[in-house]
């Protein structure tokens, strides 16, 4: 299920929710204009959203509540009892669908039927219509695809389908698909006047449709003159004979089921002997539809129809005709007696048959079947003429035939109990059914806040306990206590581990909230430019916390503007320089360790560095010597300094200069990390990354005069012991050579205003942190290094928080204070 | 085009779509003796159609498609 698709669901519930209770609302005041506008708007906005995918069965149905909400709304007819009612019924279609959805992800093709029934009920109710008054016109049947056929008590007429104008080719075939077995069905499409005007072509669809057998177009009684002639509207109809299944047709049409009419053909009426009118077989089939007592004359009629069938095959047989197709026609006079045996149920004569139709093949001549013939025939006559035999066939037949007759028995007293009350399928959620709880919980952030804090501070007491296994043993000398301190925590240790890993997925989300935007985005704007692009999204799925993926926006939004606007190029300086003309963006995010990567990459023109050192040392962001020995790799990630823009001219998209640097700071301001890359010509990726989760920052205890202090280790470059005598004093400061490169020292202690002097060990070595700070790498002189743990950040708060140099502190598992250093500031 | 429209003949080529009709409406309403060529087409949009029946006209080719002119052939064939 889509992430849309999701959203979608849970904001129906929700939407539907609030359409009951308005309605609940509306029926003790039917006069609230207030409500009537609520109403309005949730089923205008549950309708705009089903619009999104593809559930025709439910947008029709909420169209219809819409448009008959717009009346009430707009006075032009008043809230009634009726109405409610219909609307409520409505509704509950719409949760039904829902619920369908959420399980299967699609909607039942047979949905299209009650949805349409249902469209139609709400459409009487509309001032104008013609039946709006009438007794129970609210669930009046128009349509019904599921029926078998109408009612011969109510028509007097059997609307049953002309089958005799099918060709007797068209209609043999199609005999033989319904002896194997297949289903068959006789549709009636009948297009709206205005489908034209919809952009639909009836007829491609007519041609189209699964399992077509046989087709035709039917003009109307008397087309109009040719002057008269509306040519956009349609008055032509299709009648068609599919061998697909219902649910095919259904599918198939799900849009315009009420252009639909759809009858189960039965195998009987289409054997019609030569085709006349008054021989109609669907006679037998009515007959036997209305009295038991048909049956022996069905029988009868069939058996005839049955000789008629042979004793056409006969003909064909005695053809003397090319021996060429021999061999064919054998094979298909054959075909047509095992299917006229199979639906008399006659499965010692299929065999027959089959080894008759061997033996002519090998002869190539039709005698064995001729004989096999003369033999049928012979019984076939014995039965029609009430010899002791038709009995037999009578039973061979009844259980074929049973069904249908109580099938058509049956289903007018379906469709009149229906047309007659307004019991049709109710998809109630009424008190009294089963409750259905959703899956999904909406939880307010603040809650799983809560949670996460909590178990912050789990963590922090869990941390406790080795320190207490550890005096119970030293202080108190109970190794056995302390032994078993340490199996709990150990325990405890587990549990909250996982526990924390729990509460941080509630928090995650996919960045694809964040990518879902861009395509639209990427469209509008390449549109406006006129430029040519393709964007590329990849590793959508991949998961972040989500402060993280929601503090994503604002700057990969600046980044793809900037790559759309400076970056890439309109088409015809593309293809000038041999590229294709269509630019493309990638976005693509994964998850490293426990970072989620983030790249932007266009082939655009990339980041000239020399246009970026002019730039940035006219706006007085590098000095001289900086311009001179800056590289060039370090120049195109100046574009990320404050108030530097290379585009020439300022455009309502990009070129202020604020770009960028609001996308560091954003990235920065969430413990991320941003930087480009670029050739000229080539194009530019931008990377960023990011943790996955806010809530644990991985960092470095050290030690610096007798306290401890905490380093991020996104800072951490590496730790090295550097002897005193490789430190070298430049001027005032000092410096050492790591490597062939020469690195900047800092004691720890003078930044932060201690007077101590850095520790050195045994040795004489002393620590140094490298850290990475401002894109420069420096050390710091520290006393040692302890060990890296995961911690819970809290910021400084009350007058602690004007201290720039920490940026929060964390409780260690002893119970003391860690300050964690904010490295840029410090350095 | 899809339909070349000839001295007294029209041409039907490919897929004849909707807006092709008003257009053949007026040539056949000038024309009433003119016969139509579907040979070389693949599909007609029903407007087009019914200006056909309406227009009684003439067939002189078929569609080669044999399933295209059994369906036109239950619309076309007079008689």
């Amino acid at each position: 299920m889509t992430p849309l698709l999701e959203q979608f669901l849970s904001e129906a519930h929700e939407l539907l929710d609030g359409t009951d209770k308005k309605l609940m609302q509306l029926e003790k005041a039917p006069e609230d204009e207030t409500l009537i506008n609520e109403l309005f708007r949730l089923v205008h906005t549950l309708k705009g959203n089903s619009g999104l995918f593809t559930f025709p069965e439910m947008t029709r149905v909420l169209h219809a509540s819409e448009d008959l909400l717009g009346m009430v709304r707009g006075g032009q007819m008043a809230y009634s009892r009726k109405l409610t009612d219909q609307l409520l019924e409505a509704m509950d279609f719409v949760g039904l669908l829902c619920d369908e959805i959420e399980s299967t992800e699609h909607i039942d093709a047979s949905r299209a039927a009650d949805s349409a029934r249902l469209a139609e009920a709400l459409r009487m109710l509309l001032p104008g219509s013609k039946a709006a008054d009438a007794p129970g016109a609210g669930t009046a049947i128009s349509t019904d695809v599921n029926k078998v056929h109408p009612a011969p008590a109510a028509t007097p007429t059997p609307d049953l389908p002309p089958l005799f104008e099918i060709p007797e080719a068209a209609r043999a075939e199609a005999f033989r698909q319904c002896g194997n077995g297949e289903s068959l069905y006789w549709i009636d499409y009948t297009p709206t006047p205005q489908c034209f005007f919809q952009g639909d072509d009836p007829f491609y669809t007519a041609r189209r449709t699964p399992g077509l057998q046989w087709g035709r177009i039917v003009p109307p009684e008397a087309l109009p003159p040719l002057a008269e002639l509306d040519t956009y509207r349609c008055v032509l109809r299709f009648q068609l004979l599919s061998a697909a299944s219902r649910e095919e047709i259904a599918e198939y049409y799900r849009y315009l089921p009420d252009q639909v009419r759809t009858i189960a053909i039965q195998p009987q009426w289409l054997v019609t002997p030569q085709g006349g009118l008054n021989e109609d077989p669907t006679g037998a089939v009515k007959a036997s539809a209305r009295s038991a007592d048909a049956l022996p004359q069905l029988a009868e009629e069939d058996a005839a129809e049955l000789s008629a069938i042979v004793a056409a095959q006969r003909q064909i047989l005695m053809l003397d005709d090319h021996s060429a197709w021999r061999a064919g026609q054998l094979k298909s006079v054959a075909g047509v007696l095992i299917n006229a045996s199979k639906v008399v149920g006659d499965s010692t004569a299929q065999k027959q048959i089959e080894s008759a139709l061997a033996q002519a093949l090998t002869q190539s001549q039709g005698a064995p079947l001729l004989t096999w013939l003369d033999a049928y025939e012979k019984k076939l006559s014995s039965k029609t003429a009430g010899q002791p035999d038709v009995s037999s066939c009578c039973n061979e037949c009844e259980p074929e035939r049973k069904p249908d007759a109580r099938r058509s028995a049956s289903a007018p007293e379906e469709s009149s109990a229906k047309a007659a009350g307004d019991d049709g399928p109710k998809f109630g959620r009424r008190a009294e059914d089963a409750f259905n709880a959703p899956k999904s919980l909406k939880v307010d952030q603040a809650k799983i806040d809560r949670l996460m804090n909590l178990i912050g501070e789990m963590i922090v007491s869990k941390n406790a306990l080795p320190y207490l296994a550890q005096r119970a043993e030293v202080q108190f000398g109970v190794r056995e206590l302390s032994r078993e301190i340490k199996a709990q925590y150990a325990i405890i240790n587990r549990i909250t581990d996982e526990m924390q890993d729990a509460i941080m997925q509630v928090r995650m989300m996919s960045v694809s909230f964040v990518f879902q935007r861009f395509p639209r985005l990427v469209r509008d704007i390449s549109h406006k430019l006129g430029k040519e692009v393709q964007l590329v999204l990849e590793g959508e799925e991949t998961q972040a916390d989500k402060n993280i993926v929601e503090a994503l926006a604002d700057p990969l939004m600046h980044i793809v503007r900037n790559s759309l606007d400076h970056g890439l190029e309109i088409p015809e300086v593309r293809r000038a320089q041999g590229k294709s003309a269509t630019g493309v963006i990638t976005m693509r995010a994964a998850q490293e360790a426990d970072r989620v990567l983030i790249e932007i990459i266009d082939d655009g023109k990339g980041v000239d560095p020399a246009a970026v050192k002019r730039k940035a040392y006219e706006k007085g962001l590098i000095d001289e010597a900086k311009l001179e020995q800056i590289s060039d790799r370090e120049a195109v990630n100046l574009i990320f300094a404050a108030g530097l823009s290379t585009a020439e001219k300022v455009t309502d998209l990009s070129g202020r200069g604020v770009g960028m640097d609001v996308v560091r700071t954003a990235i920065e301001k969430i413990n991320g990390t941003v930087q480009v890359d670029s050739t000229v010509g080539k194009g530019t990726s931008i990377r960023i990354s990011l943790p996955l989760s806010m809530a644990v920052t991985q960092v470095m205890v050290i030690e610096s005069d007798g306290q401890q202090f905490g380093v991020p280790m996104d800072h951490v470059v590496e730790t090295v012991r550097i002897p005193r005598s490789a430190i070298h004093l430049i001027k005032q400061s000092q410096a050492t050579v790591l490597r062939g490169r020469i690195v900047p020292l800092k004691a720890l202690n003078t930044l932060l205003g201690l007077s101590a002097e850095p520790k050195a060990n045994a040795d004489d070595e002393l620590a140094v942190l490298l850290v990475q700070a401002n894109g420069e790498i420096l050390g710091l002189l520290v006393d040692g290094f302890r060990e890296t743990i995961g911690i819970i950040q809290k910021p400084l708060s009350g007058v602690l928080s004007g201290l720039s140099a920490y940026s929060g502190s964390a409780l260690m598992g002893d119970g003391s204070v860690l300050m964690v250093l904010n490295i840029k500031e410090v350095v | 085009m899809p339909i070349v429209f000839k001295k007294n003949q029209a041409m039907f080529r490919d897929v004849v779509g909707v807006e092709e009709a008003e257009e053949l409406l007026g040539w056949l309403q000038k024309k009433p003796t003119a016969t139509v060529d579907l040979s070389a087409c693949s599909h007609l949009h029903p407007a087009n159609l019914q200006v056909l029946m309406a227009a009684k006209v003439t067939v002189a080719d078929w569609p080669k498609d044999s399933d295209l002119r059994a369906w036109l052939e239950t619309a076309l064939k007079i008689g």
